[in-house]
């Protein structure tokens, strides 16, 4: 079965828009504000998805991606952030795990 | 405390603003406001493009990934170019980005003033935004103040830092012996 479309071509657009001038912007831009505008993209996207998406990505995008706030840079309390990335990386990792290679499991290499 | 002053100290940038629409009385007294900025020799080199329309800020918010706030409102600051030039300014010249600065400064005190909220968003493709705004050849955008109603919630300001005084901000020129304080602060320093 073909997974759900949870975004049109004007929320894609939107999107493809945000990118391509941050990615100008950035040229000019403080080095600690790369990491928030790929979050803010993260974070519309995340948006436009949620009502459409399943319940599994639905509770993923409810999440921690959702709380962090638009200006947050790593400027102050890197640990913090860098550890709130973690988190997320790693939630979003293993709902990718369970969506596309469930029943992944390490075995004890045999002798 | 004088109102000019506390007008001063209670401005905030707002990043989160309602549906509500601006007034256009309203964005004419901005606009006004930012007429009377100060202007290097009263110069007037800088321009002003407004809207309020919707579909209009839709477009400018996707290419200015600056701006986190959805605007009922917005003034893109512009130079005007080929005026700046006719005047001896080169393109580079500070004085035309200082006085970016000052008609910024103006009209955000302006929006509070009047009871809205407002912002100053940098973060765009100048590029894109001349396509949107339909600028003029010659004039370049250089930055947007988002105007609306502030909403309940805010994001917490960028980049959390000690609070700083003036004094923190200050050196004082003087002349003649240096008192016992300023000793001090020499010998804190040494």
């Amino acid at each position: 079965m073909a997974p759900p479309l949870v975004l049109d071509e004007d929320q894609a657009l939107e999107l493809l828009a945000y990118l391509v001038t941050a990615a100008r912007t950035q040229v000019d831009e403080a080095a600690e504000y790369g990491p928030m505008r790929l979050l803010t993209a993260a974070g519309r996207l995340a948006a436009m998805i949620r009502p459409r998406a399943s319940e599994g990505l639905q509770d993923v995008l409810a999440g921690p991606l959702g709380s962090v706030p638009p200006t947050a840079v790593p400027r102050t309390g890197r640990e913090a952030y860098v550890a709130r990335l973690d988190g997320i990386c790693r939630e979003l990792a293993e709902h990718l795990s369970i969506r596309f290679a469930p029943g992944c499991r390490t075995t004890v290499t045999p002798g | 405390m004088n109102p000019v002053l506390r007008a001063i100290r209670t401005r905030r940038v707002v990043r989160t603003m309602s549906d509500q629409p601006v007034a256009r009385e309203q964005i004419e007294a901005v606009l006004d406001a930012g007429r009377y900025a100060p202007s290097a020799g009263n110069r007037h080199l800088h321009r002003f493009v407004a809207t309020s329309d919707p579909a209009i800020l839709r477009v400018l918010r996707m290419v200015s990934p600056g701006m986190i706030q959805r605007p009922a409102a917005a003034v893109t600051i512009c130079i005007d170019q080929p005026l700046a030039v006719e005047y001896g300014f080169a393109r580079t010249s500070p004085g035309l980005y200082v006085d970016v600065g000052t008609i910024a400064a103006t009209m955000l005190l302006a929006a509070h003033g009047i009871g809205l909220g407002a912002g100053p968003v940098s973060s765009f493709s100048r590029a894109a935004v001349g396509v949107v705004l339909r600028l003029p050849e010659g004039w370049s955008p250089e930055l947007v103040v988002c105007l609306g109603h502030p909403a309940t919630e805010q994001p917490p300001p960028m980049g959390r830092r000690p609070s700083l005084s003036w004094r923190d901000l200050t050196r004082w020129v003087v002349r003649g012996p240096a008192d016992e304080e300023q000793r001090a602060d020499h010998d804190r320093e040494a």
